[in-house]
C-alpha cells in the first residue's frame, strides 16, 4: 500500500514517442522468437524473458523485484532491420508528403501564407473549433505549388496506395512520342490538312533537323521541346510513371522538415516529430499484457499478440540475414513488404485491402486496435462499464406492509453482502456480537481485518476464539441488517428515479420487496421483473445516498415538478370507496382502517346513529392523516370540488388526482409545504388506510359486472343495424354520385370520414346504453370513476361494442385484391367487410371480427416496439450530448471546458421541484409571508411589534443614500 | 428582402460596448471566447455587427419573463 496517496491529475498531453525513448522504457531488447526452452524456462532476450514481468505467481520480477499482482511488467524492444510505417498515422503521412518539398523538405507555402495559417490555428484553438479544418486547407493549398517556393524543385504528386505504400506520380514523355507526333502532323479525317515538318519547325520554333531527329525517334525532345510540340500540335505526350517510396525515403524526406513547418500543421515539434511515425524501434508490451495460458495437457497456449510478435522477429531475422549476404534488391523488397504487413496487422487486424493475420485455427487474430474497440473493447468494456462487487439480483415481489423508504431483502442476499464495520470502544461488543454468530448466523460476519492489514475469513469454527479477539482498530465485514441503506435499481436506468436508495430490511424467501407505490419511478411491475441492489461500501457513500437518493427525496419529479410517487391502483380505488359517498364507520370498522397508521386514538365520533352508537364517517378517518393545519381547494377526479380546511376534508372524493402518482393535488402539496418526510409518511398511510378500506369493502370483477340485460342488449343490437343502414344509405349515395366531397377531400375520402364517424358514433351509442345499465357501484365503473384503471371506453368495449379496427389510422382496406377477406364480395365497401366489430368483448368475436381485431392489435404492438427502440436510441444521443453539462454555483450552466451553455440555468434560476408549477396557481406571497411571520413570533403583540417598527432616519449624506431620507420619493416607476 | 429582424418571432439582438462587455466577461469570470457564437452571416444580426462582437439577445421566455444571452459573432 505504498505510493497510494491519491495525487491530482493535472494535465494530459499527447504525442508521438520517439525511438530514443521507446529503447530506454524497454527493460530488454528481444532478438529470438523463441519463448520458453524445453525445460519450460523463459529464453532470455525471447518474448517471454522474465524482465518483461511476471504472470506466475510466486516469481519475483528480474527488473523490479515485484510479485505477480503488484508488478504491471515492462516494455521490451525489438530493433527492426528496416523502418515501417505506422498504420495508425498513414493518413497524415500522406498529407505530410503532399504538403513538402520532395527535396528540401519545406513546406510547399510562402511566408505570408504560413503566417495566415498559423494566425487560424490559434483562432480556432480559442474558439474550440475542429484544427483538422485548417490543417486541412494548409495542405490544400500546398499541393497548388508546382514547384518549391524555396528551392524550385518541381512538385510530383504522391499516391497512396491502402494501406502503406506511397507512390510518387511523375509526368514523363511517352515513349511512342514519335509516332504519335507523326499521326498529329497527318491530322484526323480526309480533307484534314497535313502539317509539314518546316511548319512543325517554325510553330515551335525547333530546328528542322531536330524536328526530323525526333520524328525519327533518335532525339527525345527535352520537356521545354515537349510543351512547344504539344502545344502546336494540341496533343498531350506524357504518360504516369510511378515511383513507389520506401520507409527509408519517407523517414530521410521527413526529418529534412523544419520544425517551425510542421507548426502550421498544428503538430507541436517538442512533442511530435513527424519521422516517429515511420517505426525503426517496435515496442515490445509486457508479457502481463499478453500472459499465456497452460492447458490442461501441460502445453502452453500463448496470446494472439505473442503470436504476432514471433512473426516480426522472424521476418526480421530474415530480413538482415538476406540483406548481409548481399540478396537481391527483389527479395530485399519482398521481405520489407512482408515485415511491413506484420507490423501493420500487430497494431490493427481489421485493414481494409489486407488479409487479415490468422491463427492456425483459421480465427483472425486480436491485435492492439481489437482490444481497444467496440462495445467489448478496453474502453467501453473495461472502463466505463464493469462488473461490480456487493451487488445482487433477484425477482421482485410486492410488501405492502414496508414503507416505500425500504426494501426487502433475502436473508441469504444480506448473509453474503457486507458492510464494513469500523470497530472502536462504543461498538466493540456489537461487532463481538456480529463475529460470534459466524457467517451463517443471521447478524454475523464474514471477514475481519486486523489493524496490521491481515483480513481472516470468519468460518464457522473459528468465529467464537475470533470474537473475543476482535479489538477497537479491527474492522468488520458484517451482515446486512435493517435500517442498512443500499442503492436499488431497475433497468432500463432512464431517469434518475431509476436509481434510488432504500432502507433494508431483512426477511426470508427469495425476492426482493418493495412498496407498490415505489413501482411508478421504477416503471416495475411483478410480472417476473428483477432488480439489482448495491451495498455502498463507505460512510461517504451512505451519508450521501441517505441525504440525496432515498426514496422520500425523490418524490417530487424534476420532469415535471409534481410528485411520481403516490397511490395507485387499488389505493385508488379504496380511497375512492371510503370517500365517494362517506360511508358509516363503527368504532371497531374505523379502528380496524387506521390499524396500520401512526392513529392510535380515534377521534371525536361524527355523529351518533338511530341506535345510539356512534359513527366516524369516510371522510374523518381519511383526515386523520392529513397535517392538521392543511388548507386546500381544487377541482377534483370526479369533477367536483375537494375542500380541505385546517386539515378536515370538508367536501370531495379522494382518487387519483387527490392522491395519486403524476401530480396527486393533496400529495403534492404536503411535499412542497410540510416537506419530504411528511409526504411520506403520508403516502404511506394512504396506502395503507386504503387497502384496509377495500378489504372492508370488498372489491372484485368478473364477467357478470360487465354483462348487460338482454333488454339493453336489443337496444345496442339496434343501434348497430342502424348504423349499418346509414353506411348502405353513404355507399348507395357513393355510388349513384350523390355524395358531395368535403373541402380538401376526394369523394372516396369523403365517404371513408362519413363511414368512419357513423360507425364510432354508434360504438360510443352502444357503450352509453350500456353505462346506463351499471349503477356506480359496479367496480369496474369505480375503477374507471376514480381513476385507478381503466377507461369508459374500455367498458364500452366490453359490454357494448369493440367497433371499428383500424389500421394506420383507416378502416381495414388490406389482404385480397378489392376485398378485406375471400368472405367478402370485391369492392365491398360496407362495415362488416372492413373490420367494424359489432360484437363486444363480452359477447364474444366472429372470427372474422376476430381476425380483424388481431390486425389492429398486432398494429399497436409494432408501434410500441418501434417506438421504444428509437426513442431508445435517441435518448442515448441526447444522454452523449448533454452529460458533461452542469449548473454552477453562479446559476450558470457550462460544460467540462467552461464554455457557457446556458447563462441562467432554465432562463430562470429556478429547480422545477422547488417551485410551485403549472399556469393556474400563481405563488401566494401573502400566505407564505403570514406563516414565516406565525412562526418567528411567540405571541401576536411581538409580530405586530415588528410589523410597525420604522426604521430610524439615517444619519448618512444624502448622496449615499437617499431612499431613507425623509421626503425624497421614489421617482422612477421601475 | 424580408428584414428578419423585425418580426415578432426573432428576439432584439444588439451589438454590446465595450464597458457592458468587460462588466459581462468579469461577471461570468471568462474569456470573450468562451461565450456562444453567432454566425456573421445570421439575418437577425444588426447590420453593423462585426466579427469579433458580442451581441446581446434579449428574448421572452417561457419560465422567466425575459432571459438575456451574449453571443460572439464569428466567421
Amino acid at each position: 500500500m505504498q505510493n497510494s496517496t491519491p495525487k491530482d491529475i493535472g494535465q494530459l498531453s499527447f504525442g508521438l514517442m520517439q525511438p530514443e525513448e521507446y529503447r530506454e522504457m524497454s527493460a530488454t531488447k528481444i532478438i529470438t522468437a523463441d519463448t520458453y526452452d524445453d525445460d519450460g524456462f523463459p529464453i532470455d532476450m525471447g518474448l517471454m524473458d522474465p524482465r518483461l514481468g511476471v504472470i506466475d505467481p510466486g516469481l519475483e520480477c528480474k527488473t523490479c523485484g515485484k510479485h505477480s499482482g503488484s508488478c504491471n511488467g515492462h516494455f521490451g524492444h525489438i530493433e527492426l532491420a528496416a523502418p515501417v510505417i505506422h498504420v495508425g498515422f498513414t493518413k497524415l503521412i500522406r498529407r505530410l508528403l503532399r504538403g513538402t518539398c520532395r527535396e528540401c523538405s519545406k513546406l510547399l507555402l510562402t511566408e505570408d501564407e504560413r503566417d495566415e495559417f498559423r494566425e487560424d490555428i490559434t483562432e480556432s484553438r480559442k474558439l474550440g473549433r475542429d484544427l483538422n479544418d485548417v490543417t486541412k486547407a494548409a495542405i490544400r493549398q500546398a499541393r497548388k505549388k508546382d514547384r518549391c517556393p524555396f528551392c524550385g524543385e518541381i512538385q510530383y504528386d504522391i499516391d497512396h496506395e491502402k494501406p502503406t505504400t506511397y507512390y510518387e506520380v511523375q509526368q514523363v514523355l511517352t515513349s511512342e512520342y514519335s509516332q504519335e507526333i507523326a499521326a498529329a502532323m497527318q491530322g484526323e479525317g480526309e480533307d484534314a490538312e497535313r502539317m509539314s515538318p518546316d511548319e512543325l519547325a517554325e510553330q515551335t520554333d525547333i530546328d528542322l533537323t531536330r524536328i526530323n531527329e525526333i520524328l525519327s525517334g533518335s532525339f527525345r525532345p527535352r520537356e521545354s521541346q515537349r510543351k512547344a510540340i504539344e502545344k502546336a500540335l494540341d496533343i498531350d505526350l506524357t504518360e504516369e510513371d510511378t515511383n513507389k517510396l520506401m520507409p527509408s525515403d519517407i523517414r530521410d524526406w521527413f526529418e529534412n522538415i523544419p520544425d517551425e513547418d510542421i507548426t502550421v500543421l498544428g503538430i507541436d515539434p517538442a512533442k511530435s516529430r513527424p519521422e516517429w511515425m515511420i517505426l525503426t524501434v517496435l515496442p515490445v508490451p509486457p508479457v502481463t499484457a499478453r500472459p499465456s495460458i497452460t492447458l490442461d495437457n501441460g502445453q502452453r497456449s500463448e496470446d494472439d499478440l505473442t503470436h504476432k510478435l514471433v512473426d516480426i522477429i522472424r521476418i526480421n531475422q530474415r530480413f538482415m540475414e538476406n540483406r548481409e549476404a548481399g540478396a537481391p534488391q527483389l527479395i530485399i523488397e519482398d521481405l520489407w513488404e512482408l515485415l511491413q504487413y506484420h507490423v501493420t496487422t500487430f497494431m490493427d487486424n481489421e485493414i481494409s485491402g489486407t488479409p487479415p493475420a490468422r491463427h492456425r485455427s483459421g480465427r483472425p487474430l486480436k491485435t492492439l486496435s481489437q482490444r481497444l474497440k467496440g462495445k467489448e473493447g478496453r474502453f467501453r468494456g473495461s472502463l466505463s462499464g464493469k462488473r461490480v462487487n456487493f451487488s445482487a439480483r433477484t425477482v421482485i415481489s410486492p410488501d405492502p406492509t414496508l414503507s416505500l423508504n425500504e426494501v426487502g431483502v433475502p436473508d441469504r442476499v444480506a448473509k453474503e453482502m457486507t458492510q464494513t464495520m469500523n470497530v472502536t470502544e462504543r461498538n466493540l461488543d456489537e461487532a463481538r456480537r456480529f463475529v460470534s454468530n459466524g457467517p451463517e448466523g443471521h447478524p454475523g460476519a464474514n471477514y475481519v481485518r486486523r489493524p496490521d492489514g491481515r483480513r481472516l475469513k470468519v468460518t464457522e469454527k473459528n468465529c467464537e476464539q475470533l470474537a473475543e479477539k476482535v479489538e477497537a482498530g479491527w474492522e468488520v465485514n458484517r451482515h446486512l441488517i435493517d435500517g442498512d441503506i443500499v442503492i436499488f435499481n431497475r433497468q432500463p436506468s432512464l431517469h434518475r428515479m431509476s436509481i434510488m436508495a432504500h432502507e433494508v430490511v431483512v426477511m426470508p424467501y427469495k425476492t426482493f420487496r418493495l412498496n407498490t407505490v415505489v413501482c411508478p419511478p421504477y416503471n416495475a411491475d411483478f410480472d417476473g421483473d428483477e432488480m439489482n441492489m448495491h451495498a455502498l461500501q463507505n460512510e461517504e457513500a451512505r451519508a450521501e445516498a441517505r441525504v440525496l437518493m432515498r426514496v422520500q427525496e425523490q418524490i417530487l419529479s424534476p420532469r415535471f415538478g409534481e410528485n411520481i410517487i403516490g397511490a395507485i391502483q387499488d389505493h385508488i380505488s379504496g380511497m375512492y370507496l371510503l370517500t365517494a359517498d362517506n360511508p358509516r364507520f363503527n368504532e371497531t370498522q374505523a379502528l380496524d382502517l387506521l390499524r396500520a397508521t401512526r392513529i392510535d386514538e380515534l377521534p371525536e365520533p361524527s355523529g351518533i346513529d338511530d341506535e345510539g352508537e356512534p359513527f366516524w364517517t369516510g371522510y374523518d378517518v381519511f383526515s386523520e392523516l392529513l397535517p392538521d393545519d392543511l388548507d386546500l381547494e381544487f377541482t377534483g377526479t370526479v369533477g367536483e370540488p375537494v375542500v380541505i380546511e385546517d386539515g378536515q376534508l370538508i367536501e370531495g372524493t379522494i382518487a387519483e388526482d387527490e392522491v395519486g402518482e403524476f401530480g396527486g393535488e393533496i400529495v403534492d402539496t404536503i411535499t412542497k409545504v410540510y416537506g419530504n418526510t411528511r409526504a411520506r409518511i403520508f403516502i404511506n398511510e394512504v396506502s395503507t388506510l386504503a387497502m384496509r378500506a377495500i378489504m372492508h369493502f370488498g372489491f372484485s370483477i368478473g364477467i357478470d359486472d360487465e354483462t348487460i340485460p338482454e333488454e339493453a342488449q336489443s337496444r345496442i343490437d339496434e343501434t348497430i343495424e342502424d348504423a349499418n343502414d346509414r353506411v348502405e344509405e353513404l355507399i348507395e349515395a357513393y355510388e349513384n354520385n350523390e355524395l358531395e366531397s368535403l373541402p380538401g377531400r376526394t369523394i372516396d375520402e369523403t365517404l371513408e370520414m362519413k363511414i368512419m364517424q357513423t360507425l364510432s358514433r354508434a360504438r360510443d351509442n352502444a357503450g352509453n346504453i350500456a353505462d346506463e345499465h351499471f349503477d356506480d357501484e359496479n367496480p369496474a365503473v369505480v375503477m374507471a370513476n376514480s381513476g385507478a384503471r381503466g377507461s369508459m371506453l374500455n367498458l364500452t368495449q366490453m359490454a357494448g361494442a369493440v367497433g371499428q379496427q383500424a389500421v394506420r389510422g383507416e378502416r381495414i382496406n388490406r389482404g385480397y385484391e378489392d376485398r378485406t377477406l375471400s368472405h367478402y364480395e370485391q369492392n365491398d365497401l360496407s362495415a362488416e367487410a372492413h373490420g367494424f366489430v359489432e360484437n363486444s368483448y363480452t359477447s364474444g368475436l366472429t372470427p372474422r371480427e376476430f381476425f380483424f381485431h388481431a390486425m389492429g392489435g398486432r398494429e399497436g404492438l409494432v408501434d410500441t416496439a418501434v417506438r421504444t427502440s428509437k426513442s431508445g436510441y435517441l435518448q442515448r444521443r441526447l444522454i452523449n450530448a448533454l452529460h458533461e453539462l452542469e449548473t454552477q454555483y453562479d446559476g450558470t450552466v457550462r460544460d467540462s471546458s467552461d464554455t457557457i451553455i446556458q447563462f441562467e440555468f432554465g432562463e430562470d434560476g429556478t429547480s422545477p421541484v422547488k417551485v410551485s408549477s403549472g399556469d393556474d396557481n400563481d405563488i401566494d406571497v401573502a400566505q407564505i409571508a403570514d406563516r414565516v411571520l406565525d412562526t418567528e413570533f411567540e405571541s401576536e403583540a411581538a409580530k405586530n411589534e415588528f410589523l410597525s417598527t420604522s426604521s430610524e432616519l439615517t444619519n448618512l449624506s444624502e448622496h449615499a443614500d437617499n431612499r431613507l431620507v425623509e421626503g425624497s420619493e421614489v421617482t422612477s416607476d421601475d | 428582402m424580408v428584414d428578419v429582424s423585425q418580426h415578432e418571432l426573432v428576439p432584439e439582438h444588439t451589438i454590446l460596448d465595450e464597458d457592458a462587455l468587460d462588466e459581462v466577461l468579469e461577471e461570468y469570470d471568462i474569456d470573450r471566447t468562451d461565450l456562444p457564437k453567432i454566425k456573421r452571416s445570421d439575418p437577425a444580426l444588426p447590420d453593423e455587427a462585426e466579427i469579433g462582437d458580442v451581441i446581446k439577445i434579449v428574448r421572452n421566455s417561457r419560465t422567466a419573463d425575459q432571459a438575456v444571452v451574449y453571443r460572439l459573432v464569428v466567421e
